[in-house]
């Protein structure tokens, strides 16, 4: 008989972003089946649901409900960096654990969450090496007006003067908002080598439509001399993308479709971001496994007790190893440009800023 | 005109933890190894290594002046205070103790990171301004010496703001301070036996 374990899924199904929290959704549930049909697995997990639609304000909230409600003492979920810093006080009250399998800004490393997706050494530092050699040091950095914006471009424009080279301009749009044509100007008059892009949701999707147009009308705004690079664009936005816009974006990421390696299993999945959820889901359930009481310990517990290890989560920061890759939409799919070696996720930049550009040659394997 | 504060990095720096074993440093100690520092904890007095330290965390509570090795007030390195009774006579001495951030205890899942930053930029903003005024009190001791060799210039038949602008061309030419300038010319003038300036004057 398996042990019934409920477990919190906080996921906003309306909204801006609500495609990353759908591919994560199916991530989670995808996991969760798979765990409860393993007769070798000695749980099964309840989903215990609720959902903040998108607003920031009701994160906190539902997430201490399925807390107070359930026994769930884990909740997975949470897109933005916004609505995770919202919940992290009511863990701390409450002693749950939020599973975060989103990529995000780095400079944090809560006693309560896991992060289970990149943090800026496993993509934006890789990511601008990879650039630098390429395309130049020139950027135009824009981002949405919230932390992920503001820290990745923080981080970039440090990363660009240490390494020599010159931000062109630094925008930022309001959540939501569609009016792009100063960002356009901006980026017209200064013909960066490339642009780093930090905006998330429908001004994204709006933002490439209108710089795909610019690149039609002047050839060096084409994805061969200036393209757009993000860190957290996956397969999973794509559809709301015109597929000539897409053409020629450069991602980071642990995993893109059809990569093999990460997660274990040799499983296909949709995006990293579906990737990292299912693994946070197994990571969880081999942690549950096997050792009475688990189910009703904190985070740090149940990481120093299982009896099969950490799982790969480091004991210090919550972030685990992950594949670092760099791809490019080709016909309507990400493709592999290189790949990295695994790095471990390192949140407060213990081991420097530059650490990945000045290994990048050494590194590279291209794939 | 506003500078960007640059964020330092933090990774492998040494931080000495002086406070008495107590279960709310488990919280401290796990957030700062999560920053990636080296944590050293100790009680009562700071070892002297932690001479060569790049953070001291101390106890308001329980601390005295004794256990820095240091004249009050000068540490070598910023310093967070680590308060739990917010007694006035505890924040006092924390103040006086030099503390450049403070961290409230019981510490919890964070707090750490925004005090070292914070502790690291006061700490620089403080040794820039010690640095700054040191210089400024030594070119006001200079200020006789400034008044002495424009005389002398003067004597030699320029008006007084004519002497005041050789005097900052001849430091200029030495690549030396306008305070230094002065010195060189009143020196050269005290070893050509001109020990009387009333004579020129005269």
């Amino acid at each position: 008989m398996k042990e019934r374990i409920e477990l919190g899924l906080l996921y906003s199904r309306s909204g801006s972003y609500s495609l990353i929290s759908e591919a994560c959704r199916s991530g989670v549930l995808g996991a969760i089946a798979k765990i409860n049909a393993d007769p070798d697995m000695p749980l099964s997990f309840v989903a215990v649901e609720r959902d903040p639609q998108g607003n920031a304000d009701a994160y906190g909230p539902l997430c201490e409900e399925i807390l107070n409600q359930s026994s769930a003492r884990h909740v997975i979920g949470c897109v933005t960096s916004w609505s995770r810093k919202e919940v992290i006080p009511t863990l701390e009250r409450a002693g749950g654990t939020l599973w975060y399998t989103i990529p995000y800004e780095g400079f944090e490393a809560s006693d309560h969450v896991v992060y289970t997706h990149a943090c800026p050494n496993q993509h934006l530092l890789p990511l601008l090496g990879w650039a630098f050699a390429r395309l130049g040091r020139r950027g135009y950095l824009m981002g949405s007006n919230y932390i992920w914006g503001w820290e990745m471009n923080r981080l970039a424009r440090e990363v660009i003067s240490g390494a020599g080279g010159e931000v062109l301009g630094e925008r930022y749009l309001p959540l939501g908002a569609l009016e792009i044509e100063r960002l356009i100007a901006e980026i017209r008059a200064t013909r960066p080598d490339f642009v780093l892009n930090n905006l998330i949701g429908p001004s994204q999707y709006a933002f490439l439509e209108a710089y795909h147009r610019l690149g039609q009308e002047d050839a060096h705004f084409r994805p061969e001399t200036c393209p757009i690079l993000s860190c957290n664009l996956t397969e999973c936005e794509l559809p709301a993308i015109h597929p000539d816009a897409a053409e020629g974006l450069v991602a980071a990421g642990p995993y893109f479709r059809g990569v093999q390696g990460w997660p274990d299993g040799g499983q296909n999945f949709g995006s990293s971001h579906e990737a990292a959820a299912y693994s946070a889901v197994h990571r969880l359930a081999r942690l549950l496994s096997g050792h009475a009481g688990a189910a009703r310990e904190s985070l740090s517990q149940l990481l120093a007790h299982a009896p099969g290890g950490s799982e790969g989560i480091d004991l210090a920061t919550h972030h685990t190893q992950l594949p670092v890759l760099i791809a490019q939409v080709e016909n309507g799919a990400f493709v592999p440009r290189e790949r990295f070696a695994p790095v471990a996720g390192d949140p407060y930049l213990a081991h420097g800023r530059e650490a990945i550009l000045q290994g990048a040659s050494s590194l590279r394997v291209v794939s | 005109m506003t500078r960007r504060i640059r964020i330092p990095v933090l990774g492998g720096a040494r931080v000495y933890v002086l406070h008495r074993p107590h279960p709310t440093l488990q919280a401290l100690d796990r957030q700062l190894r999560a920053i990636g520092l080296d944590v050293v904890q100790c009680w009562p007095e700071l070892p002297a290594e932690a001479l060569s330290g790049d953070f001291v965390f101390f106890d308001a509570d329980q601390g005295y002046d004794a256990q820095f090795p240091w004249p009050t007030g000068q540490s070598p390195m910023p310093m967070i205070a680590l308060i739990g009774s917010e007694a006035p006579g505890r924040i006092e001495w924390s103040l006086e103790t030099g503390a450049h951030a403070q961290l409230l205890k019981p510490v919890g899942d964070g707090g750490a990171y925004s005090a070292l930053l914070i502790a690291r930029i006061a700490f620089e903003a403080r040794q820039s301004l010690s640095a700054e005024i040191a210089d400024l009190r030594r070119r006001l001791d200079e200020r006789q010496t400034v008044v002495r060799a424009v005389t002398l210039l003067a004597a030699r038949g320029k008006s007084e703001s004519e002497a005041y602008d050789q005097l900052r061309q001849m430091a200029m030419a030495w690549r030396v301070s306008f305070e230094d300038g002065a010195r060189r010319v009143v020196a050269s003038h005290d070893a050509q036996g001109g020990a009387n300036d009333r004579s020129d004057l005269g």
